[in-house]
């Protein structure tokens, strides 16, 4: 039940950074920029009424708490949504989840064998070069990933499209599809599978796959890395000496025997793994003027957009702390040992 | 060449292990036997390779052991043929990494030996079982893989038996008929229910009458009609089924067939509560419990050799008596041939039919175990029989100087520095293996004639 704390001192400390530029920074945005003299002075006088700029910064912090529990994240304006930030979550929570979880399979289909495999042959020449793959993803800034991956796949070899999530061409006099947002689930592809329109369906698709690829690549570093290393720690046991000992072939012997102990870090890890890919998020959607939460947060930021921000820090920290705790019911899932009762 | 009399035969078997500190020379020149049916102990100080040499029968041997020379005839298969090829072919170039790829080429190729001819027990019950794995399953794996006409038979045998069946086979129980009990079984086609009989029967936990209830309980457990084919599909052939999702029902209802198998032999191994215990996870068991789970995945499928490599260090003295104590009945049982490690010679003194006693990657002396213990031929058997504490008072002794560095051993016969009687012929010429008399064999100038021709 740590969860919750966690969840609080991430937010006052977001709140106190937000709030240390003072009042004037915060409702700038709000300003109508055609009004002067005491008019003007009038409407900042009211805006920081409004917003309860004048209380001492816990008082505030606790305004934004109660209107939290009441369901409301505040206002956002930013170039692309303005408008309630629960409707803005809404809007781009889904396309961020989808590209996510595309993400993250391929990164566990890609991760896995490839760490197993580099384990096995551990020291000859296919290991070496996964090493210095892993290595080099490891060692590359995401957005350089990304520009690497534009590069190679949409300028060079021209096999995908550049950004975006859709060639707007195609998107022309769809009545489900107004301004960049889709209806109405607010994911393009699910929506355009919906309406029937396939095209537009692989259209989307072939957006996506390279903003999913630069994150899973990303994140996949970690993954083979420290699969390799508990797993030549676990091919070494004596159980799995014993199962090569009952005449079983190698493959059960490494995927059934060895792995999924060696599995064991890689979980516990992999709650890193989300926090990085949430970051992650951010870099690529903006790279790739993909509509998601990142893409949003990074607008809300440059505009000092507390509703956006706060809103954005929330449910991130809500990703992750639900991530912890998903991972501590995998663990007793996975793990006899520390099953209770 | 199955009827030989011995099951493994090593000859000269040298073997290098190449660490970044140097070459260890860990066995230097071993020739041993192994009898079909006896057991053979291995006595000797840590690190004079008799773990090594048990590995190297198993063919389990770590990717930095090079085979420089020898053989080990494993019935009538040549263990290190690959890897010996490969180190010829290096010529001193030796790559740990190259030598893997040999080893796992020897892991396929043995597969149909290990577990099945020969199989091991290794020291440490605590970390032999995979933790994530019920123990049953670990026992009915080996079953899985190597023996799956026997789980398809006695599930298709439950399934086919009536009522009627088990009370004409539980009749010629009470009458100790086994001959006509097994005709019956054959003329009513229902190989494979006297395994399960027969589990039962020889429980010494159960009473009469809960034997005979469950023996009674055998039959008319029926088989999923779809099932059918793939069962006795697997029973014919040995093998499961090839087609998809059947080859994966199939399995599954096997996997339960050998929880069954697993929990009647770990029955028979006077294990209490045996259904209860195939369903719980290694660390749930106590270190007696876990090496009589190895001990049941090691004997399941009958194998002819099982090498016990210090199968009773790691437990306590009760313990360990109870686990010798099995040993010795199953040892009754079947015919197996069991290679028993040890560094405790009067444990090899109770349970073995030959020592056979190791010195720095030799054996130096080798015969039956009365005429090793009491006349010792070799000087180091001398002083190691010496050094054993007993219950008479008697002066302990120990053996002066160390083990020599393996790196670069000493010349000659590899005791000499330590030996109380060592000629000037020993510190140049290894000493050949002569027989002193009844199988009796000792590697030592002295009886070599080493001392005359100087």
């Amino acid at each position: 039940m740590y969860y919750i704390p966690t969840l609080i001192g991430l937010t006052v400390m977001v709140f106190a950074i937000l709030h240390a530029g003072g009042p004037y920074k915060l409702i700038a945005p709000y300003i109508n920029p055609r009004l002067s003299g005491p008019a003007r002075q009038e409407q900042i006088q009211m805006l920081i009424q409004k917003f309860h700029l004048n209380q001492p910064i816990y008082v505030q912090y606790f305004y934004w708490l109660w209107a939290l529990l009441h369901g409301n994240l505040g206002y956002t304006t930013t170039p692309i949504f303005s408008g309630p930030a629960t409707e803005a979550l809404a809007i781009f929570f889904p396309n961020t989840a989808v590209l996510a979880i595309f993400a993250g399979v391929l990164m566990w289909i890609i991760g896995i064998p490839l760490g197993t495999w580099s384990a096995v042959r551990k020291d000859k020449p296919d290991d070496v070069a996964i090493r210095v793959f892993s290595y080099t993803l490891y060692g590359m800034p995401i957005y350089l990933l990304a520009v690497v991956l534009i590069i190679i796949f949409a300028v060079y070899l021209k096999l995908l499209p550049i950004s975006g999530v859709v060639n707007p061409e195609l998107t022309v006099g769809l009545s489900w599809y107004v301004n960049g947002i889709s209806y109405p689930t607010h994911v393009l592809i699910i929506d355009a599978i919906i309406h029937g329109d396939w095209k537009l369906a692989l259209n989307a698709f072939e957006h996506l796959i390279l903003p999913a690829f630069t994150l899973a690549l990303a994140a996949m570093a970690g993954v083979i890395n420290i699969l390799r290393a508990s797993m030549i720690e676990v091919l070494d046991q004596d159980y799995v000496r014993f199962a090569r000992s009952k005449g079983l072939p190698e493959g059960v012997v490494t995927k059934k025997h060895a792995r999924p102990t060696a599995m064991f870090p890689v979980y516990t890890n992999f709650a890193y793994t989300v926090a990085g890919m949430l970051s992650g998020v951010v870099v690529v959607e903006s790279v790739f003027d993909y509509p998601g939460i990142g893409y949003w947060l990074t607008q809300s930021m440059l505009g000092n957009d507390m509703g956006g921000i706060m809103a954005g820090t929330l449910i991130f920290g809500l990703i992750f702390v639900t991530t912890s705790l998903a991972l501590d019911i995998l663990f007793a899932i996975k793990d006899p040992r520390i099953r209770l009762g | 060449m199955s009827k030989e009399e011995s099951i493994v035969k090593i000859r000269d078997l040298r073997l290098s292990y190449y660490t970044r500190r140097g070459v260890y020379h860990a066995l230097n020149g071993v020739d041993l036997d192994i009898m079909r049916g006896e057991v053979l102990g291995v006595a000797g100080e840590s690190g004079c390779g008799k773990s090594t040499l048990g590995l190297t029968i198993m063919g389990l041997l770590p990717r930095n052991a090079a085979i420089e020379n020898g053989e080990v005839m494993v019935d009538g298969f040549d263990v290190v043929r690959p890897l010996r090829e490969y180190f010829r072919r290096s010529k001193g170039k030796f790559k740990p990494t190259k030598n893997d790829d040999v080893l796992k080429k020897l892991h396929k190729a043995m597969m149909n030996i290990r577990g099945v001819k020969v199989s091991m027990v290794f020291q440490e019950p605590m970390t032999t079982l995979n933790p994530v794995m019920p123990v049953g399953y670990q026992i009915a794996e080996v079953l899985l893989q190597h023996n799956v006409s026997l789980l398809a038979k006695r599930r298709l045998a439950r399934a086919k038996a009536t009522r009627e069946d088990m009370k004409a086979i539980l009749g010629y129980l009470r009458g100790n008929d086994m001959a006509s009990m097994m005709d019956y079984i054959k003329s009513r086609r229902l190989e494979g229910i006297e395994d399960q009989v027969m589990a039962y029967w020889r429980r010494r936990d159960l009473h009469d009458l809960v034997k005979e209830i469950r023996i009674l309980s055998l039959c008319c457990d029926a088989v999923n009609p779809m099932l059918r084919p793939g069962l006795s599909y697997a029973a014919r052939t040995n093998r499961l089924p090839s087609a998809p999702v059947l080859r994966q029902l199939v399995r599954h209802e096997l996997v339960k067939e050998g929880y069954r198998k697993a929990a009647e032999y770990l029955g028979l191994l006077g294990m209490p509560e045996p259904e209860k215990v195939v369903k719980m996870y290694p660390h749930e068991l106590s270190g007696g419990m876990r090496q009589r789970v190895v001990i049941a995945t090691a004997m399941i499928n009958n194998p002819e050799l099982v090498i016990l490599d210090e199968p009773t260090s790691a437990l306590d003295v009760t313990i360990q008596a109870q686990i010798l104590d099995l040993l010795k009945d199953l040892k009754q049982e079947t015919k197996a041939a069991y290679m028993f490690i040890s560094h405790d010679l009067s444990l090899l003194y109770q349970v073995s039919d030959r020592i056979a006693i190791m010195y720095a990657g030799k054996v130096v002396e080798v015969g039956p175990k009365d005429s090793v213990f009491k006349e010792p031929k070799h000087p180091y058997t001398q002083m190691l029989l010496e050094a054993v504490p007993t219950l008479e008072p008697h002066e302990l002794k120990g053996i002066r100087g160390e083990v020599p560095d393996l790196r670069n051993p000493p010349k000659g016969c590899m005791f000499h520095p330590r030996c109380p009687f060592a000629m000037p012929i020993c510190r140049e010429k290894e000493p050949p293996t002569v027989d002193v008399g009844s199988g009796h064999k000792v590697a030592c100038w002295l009886y070599a004639g080493g001392g005359e021709k100087k």
